[in-house]
């Protein structure tokens, strides 16, 4: 008996707090879940189909140069250059690269204390600034926790918010 | 309005009052901590007894000869750690079902409130305040949310609506809608819980340390872990992030701007933990079933 085909299967690759993962495999839909004041950078080259995906907690490696050499997607600056750099390894190029931003959730702080959210996505726009990225789609800040899918095949991006049943799409496929 | 022992006395699932862990902080809170007597109030609970064997033959700290006995798995994973096990289980028995007041799913409350739990715990060791008391108040702070959130299931939308449209933190909210708010009846809970002073005050003001006395640095801790846990993530509910932003709590504490990142990197080490904890309460979950 031949082995049954699992058509429309689909691998949910899970990116966890601090990771990234970078794929060319069609059947992934690469996922990291609950944000919080993270901010996850999706990036997709759609004639290759390679897509990537960041969860990085913090916006800059001095904090912990250690760190950061060991685990680099924990900070926006070193974890987009590693994002960058694997999806080159699948031929990606960069000015091809849609890329949605997602996170950075921010409580409600005017003393400066607790505004890692707000300090992440300022180190990332001004790191997309100097090597002339342009964000496709963002949704950040705010009150809520995130989560965030991008299916390779189509570069798809889609989010879930806490407290909100459905998911929504943050970027069209293509 | 309704008085707040009126919620305490009709919400259906409660925890109950978690004796062993009042002993064990007391306990552990004795310049020489003795562990026969720990071994011994463990030991009358079977659940207790197989989740910290399970926790010093899991993954994390896997030895090459598993431990069989009681008093050694105490031995292997020292008073803190087997006290953070426990605090876990016993204060956190309650917290593992959905809360659906407050749009949090299964799981979601307890991994909050133990990640809490153990980021306040690191900055506690840090400054070098009492840990064991840090971290039961720390796991305990949204206990109120248990009550509350049957209640909430009916007027939740109002209160998201007001946190949202009004920019209201959700307490406030709550205070509207309820007349009261999950932080007063956590600390009324406790109350009827013999809980130490200090935890009660911590519990009570954990939104706003800096209002609560002689306990203001006991709640400060308890504050800053909240916001530790929120930041990476491991917030739970609809609104996570509607809270106001305290910086008296980190003046209280001594703490400077940078120390946060370098608490979320520490805490993030930690994580790890959390989860091994959770596998044990889960599975003695399973087993009571």
């Amino acid at each position: 008996m031949p082995s049954p085909q699992l058509v429309g299967f689909e691998h949910r690759v899970i990116v966890g707090i601090a990771d990234l993962a970078v794929t060319n495999n069609r059947s992934a839909t690469l996922t990291t879940y609950s944000l919080g004041s993270c901010l996850a950078v999706a990036i997709y080259d759609p004639v290759i189909r390679c897509g990537g995906l960041l969860h990085a907690m913090l916006p800059d490696s001095s904090i912990d140069p250690v760190k950061a050499a060991k685990q680099p997607g924990m900070f926006i600056e070193t974890g987009v250059a590693a994002l960058f750099r694997a999806a080159y390894q699948f031929g990606a190029e960069k000015m091809r690269m849609r890329i949605a931003v997602a996170g950075g959730g921010q409580i409600m702080d005017n003393s400066g204390f607790f505004n890692i959210g707000k300090r992440n996505y300022e180190a990332l726009m001004a790191l997309f600034q100097k090597h002339g990225l342009r964000v496709a789609a963002e949704q950040v800040g705010g009150l809520v926790n995130r989560t965030v899918y991008l299916n390779v095949a189509s570069g798809e991006v889609r989010l879930k918010v806490s407290g909100q049943a459905s998911e929504t799409v943050l970027l069209c496929g293509i | 309005m309704r008085h707040l022992d009126d919620y305490l006395d009709k919400v259906s699932n409660l925890p109950p009052a978690p004796r062993v862990l009042t002993e064990l902080l007391t306990l552990l809170g004795r310049d020489d901590v003795d562990s026969e007597k720990i071994v011994s109030i463990i030991a009358l609970d079977p659940g207790l007894t197989a989740s910290v064997l399970q926790l010093a033959n899991s993954a994390l700290l896997a030895a090459a000869r598993p431990a069989e006995e009681l008093s050694e798995a105490v031995a292997r994973l020292g008073f803190n750690q087997v006290f953070q096990l426990v605090a876990a289980l016993v204060g956190g028995s309650g917290m593992a079902p959905p809360q659906p007041g407050y749009g949090i799913d299964s799981g979601e409350l307890w991994r909050h409130s133990v990640t809490v739990a153990v980021a306040a715990q690191l900055v506690a060791e840090e400054v070098g305040d009492a840990p064991a008391i840090v971290y039961t108040a720390a796991l305990l702070h949204d206990i109120g949310k248990i009550v509350l959130s049957e209640t909430l299931v009916q007027s939740y939308a109002a209160l998201v609506a007001d946190t949202e449209q009004q920019q209201l933190p959700l307490i406030e909210a709550e205070r509207r809608v309820l007349g009261t708010d999950h932080a007063e009846i956590g600390g009324r809970l406790l109350t009827r819980w013999k809980m130490p002073a200090g935890v009660v005050a911590a519990v009570t003001y954990h939104h706003a340390p800096q209002e609560a006395g002689t306990h203001a640095r006991l709640a400060a801790h308890v504050y800053v872990g909240n916001m530790l846990a929120h930041m990476m993530g491991y917030g739970c509910g609809h609104v996570p992030f509607a809270i106001h932003g305290r910086s008296e709590a980190m003046r209280i504490l001594g703490l400077g701007e940078e120390s946060l990142p370098k608490f979320m990197i520490a805490t993030f080490e930690k994580l790890g933990f959390v989860e091994a904890l959770f596998g044990a309460v889960s599975k003695s979950k399973a087993a009571k079933r």
